[in-house]
């Protein structure tokens, strides 16, 4: 007996010499943070020589940023793998080891070119795409049957639709995310791009340039328009997305911008509403330059710089694993987060759990980006004031983007 | 009593061994950072890697203050710390008086005054941003009720009503704490004290102001120096309920964004940030002085 304890004191000692630990920082929205578990169990039974240490963060994007900043500020060389927001990668490209050599072997061709995309800072690959977001169009099926309405295919049929159904049923016609802060900004992309403006573009600011500036206006007048006419309440100035899905989902409203995550919610057995919700692209703006736009959202799992050479090995490993087709398949299925990978939303067992994608994989395949630029949150704080303050009545929207123009050309010039 | 200089060397060796751990770690955790914002504050700066720190000298601070969103959140900091201050302190002084009187089940009173001040501020001011909801908040109901709202009105994403909103709930909170620090000075005055005044025939107001406010003055100055100092700083109620949207922005909540969302920003934002920080820390400073001047504060 004695033999046999010292024997494995023995063996644990020379294994542990060639094991490795590495910390992994993660979200616990919803399902996602008990799945993970249930993933990481798995990858730590297929490598035995690695222990992979999880650490939540808490739900807010700005509050894990704070988290970064103070790890990545201090040089730490904890934690090894960092999930990290589709803004981000320009900000830390410098914390972040380099993966470009690697792109075949994270197979990266099979993914969405956007997700990778957003994750290439200067020709440089820093991050690995882990599961994708884009704002999607939520709507009532039973009302729009009920009133006659087809499903709206531009931002003027939604209008009238949700006015007179909203009128008819006394509930909100559209809710979205008018706080002032990073979702605003999401959706503020979505309404200028589809109304065919821009905002930056390669760089550089273009808020102003003949070509996109009438559409720009028509783009923030119009999002105005929807609180003025009380098509949107005056209160989504201060929603974000649950703000949004409580009343969406309460049956208080007919129609709602978010992200999926909203579409299990919305359709569980204790929602008012489920069986009643439809999903599709966001509609389009007016002709000739109205189109569908979907804003990019998702997160990616990039490497800490200051890791060592083993971890770094390790984290690899690791990111690989996680998102591989088969665990982004059970990823989807278990906690309701949107693959990177092409190829996962053909798993007939993805679609089960999720019947709406087929119907809205292209909004996912077209997805745009929002600036990319290592001063991201600077240009975000401007827009988000510059339509927060139209929306709120205390600038119009000429002034608005003129001062946006201003604001925005100081900070990149 | 031991008169100076008739300590023993010994003891006076010992004293100074035992406060130097105290010293180092003032110096550790004060005046180190502090000293190191100072410095950082004259340069332009940001944690990026490879970032050369280039000397501005002053011109952090004069940047600072040609900055609109600079001098609108110190306007919203004075603005917010002056009303929730005062409002604070008229409704604590009132409470601290009515829970010195003698009446039955005055200990239960005292401990429930004290439940708001009891719950972390981050936990009120999510369940304060719930209750003035558009569309489910109870405080909207009430106020629509009474017809002073108009329904649908979103009161944190109105201009000058998100900021009273956000001082109704500080007052709320802060208010028991400033009854117990006022009830605590109210403690010490002896009965004896009012007992003559009533028998020289003097008022209740008379009473008060020639008895409570005197012997009360240094508690005042005390709590007012809390209150002021906690309420020039307001982070967590403001960045919780509105982010700084809708002008209530204060200074502490521009400070985070400066250096917590453009750390690494290749603009050099970091020194700009310290400067900031070091004119919070003045202003801070300055309101210090003012009312210990004026109430004739002693530190020691």
């Amino acid at each position: 007996m004695k033999k046999v304890v010292v024997l494995f004191a023995i063996l644990t000692m020379v294994l542990s010499v060639f094991s490795i630990t590495i910390t992994m920082t993660a979200g616990a929205v919803g399902r996602e943070l008990e799945v993970l578990y249930e993933q990481i169990a798995v990858f730590m039974e297929e490598n035995p020589d690695i222990t992979v240490n999880v650490l939540p963060m808490p739900n807010s994007s700005t509050d894990r940023h704070d988290l970064y900043v103070t790890y990545l500020a201090s040089g730490t060389p904890d934690p090894d793998v960092l999930m990290l927001d589709v803004i981000w990668p320009a900000e830390f490209a410098p914390f972040l080891v380099d993966l470009t050599d690697d792109y075949d072997y994270f197979g990266l061709d099979a993914f969405f070119p956007g997700t990778v995309a957003s994750n290439t800072v200067d020709g440089s690959l820093v991050a690995v795409p882990w599961f994708t977001d884009a704002g999607i169009l939520y709507y009532r099926k039973d009302l729009l049957e009920k009133y006659g309405y087809d499903v709206p295919e531009t931002w003027d049929e939604l209008y009238t639709a949700a006015k007179d159904i909203s009128a008819k049923e006394g509930i909100n016609g559209f809710v979205w995310q008018g706080a002032r802060y990073e979702g605003l900004t999401c959706d503020v992309m979505e309404f200028v791009h589809s109304f065919g403006g821009e905002i930056m573009k390669d760089g550089k600011v273009v808020v102003d340039d003949p070509e996109y500036y009438d559409n720009n206006l028509a783009a923030i007048t119009f999002m105005n328009k929807l609180i003025v006419d009380g098509v949107s309440p005056a209160g989504v100035t201060t929603y974000m997305e649950e703000e949004a899905r409580r009343i969406f989902q309460n049956g208080d409203a007919v129609f709602m911008r978010n992200w999926p995550y909203a579409w299990s919610l919305a359709n569980a057995p204790e929602s008012p509403v489920a069986g009643k919700v439809g999903i599709t692209v966001l509609p389009k703006g007016p002709a000739p330059d109205g189109r569908n736009s979907a804003t990019l959202g998702g997160w990616n799992l990039g490497i800490n710089v200051n890791s060592s050479p083993a971890e770094v090995e390790a984290s690899k490993k690791l990111i690989k694993f996680l998102t591989s087709k088969e665990q982004q398949v059970y990823k989807a299925v278990y906690a309701g987060q949107t693959p990177t990978m092409i190829e996962a939303y053909n798993d007939p067992r993805t679609i089960e759990a999720n019947d709406f994608y087929p119907d809205i994989l292209d909004v996912f395949l077209n997805a745009e980006p929002r600036p990319i630029s290592p001063i991201y949150s600077e240009i975000s704080y401007e827009i988000q004031v510059a339509v927060h303050q139209v929306l709120t009545g205390q600038s119009t929207p000429e002034r608005a983007l003129d001062s946006l123009a201003r604001n925005l050309k100081s900070l990149v010039e | 009593m031991k008169v100076k200089g008739t300590y023993k060397r010994s003891d006076i060796w010992l004293a100074f061994w035992l406060i130097i751990p105290t010293l180092i770690a003032i110096g550790i955790t004060a005046f180190y950072p502090l000293g190191q914002t100072i410095y950082d504050s004259f340069f332009k700066w940001s944690l990026k890697p490879g970032f050369e720190r280039e000397f501005l000298g002053f011109q952090n601070y004069i940047n600072l203050f040609q900055n609109p969103r600079f001098l609108s959140s110190l306007w919203n900091t004075i603005y917010f710390t002056f009303f929730s201050v005062l409002i604070e302190f008229l409704l604590g002084l009132g409470t601290a008086l009515i829970l010195n009187a003698d009446f039955k089940l005055r200990g239960l009173v005292r401990a429930a005054v004290l439940i708001p001040w009891a719950i972390p501020t981050a936990v009120s001011s999510q369940m304060w941003k719930w209750m003035y909801n558009d569309q489910y908040g109870v405080i909207s109901l009430m106020l629509y009720n009474l017809g002073i709202l108009e329904e649908g009105t979103p009161i944190l994403g109105t201009p000058g009503m998100a900021m009273s909103a956000i001082i109704a709930v500080d007052v709320w909170k802060t208010t028991p704490f400033v009854a117990l620090l006022l009830l605590a000075g109210l403690q010490i005055i002896p009965n004896e004290l009012y007992e003559a005044a009533r028998i020289d025939g003097a008022s209740i107001w008379k009473q008060f102001t020639s008895i409570t406010l005197p012997v009360l003055r240094p508690t005042i100055g005390v709590t007012l120096i809390f209150r002021t100092l906690d309420a020039l700083r307001v982070f967590d109620i403001v960045y919780i309920m509105t982010q700084g949207a809708v002008a209530t922005e204060t200074l502490a909540v521009y400070n985070r964004s400066l250096l917590m969302d453009n750390i690494f920003s290749p603009r050099g934002l970091f020194g700009y940030g310290s400067a900031l920080s070091v004119v919070i820390f003045l202003i801070i400073g300055i309101f210090t002085l003012i009312y210990m001047r004026s109430l004739n504060i002693k530190l020691d």
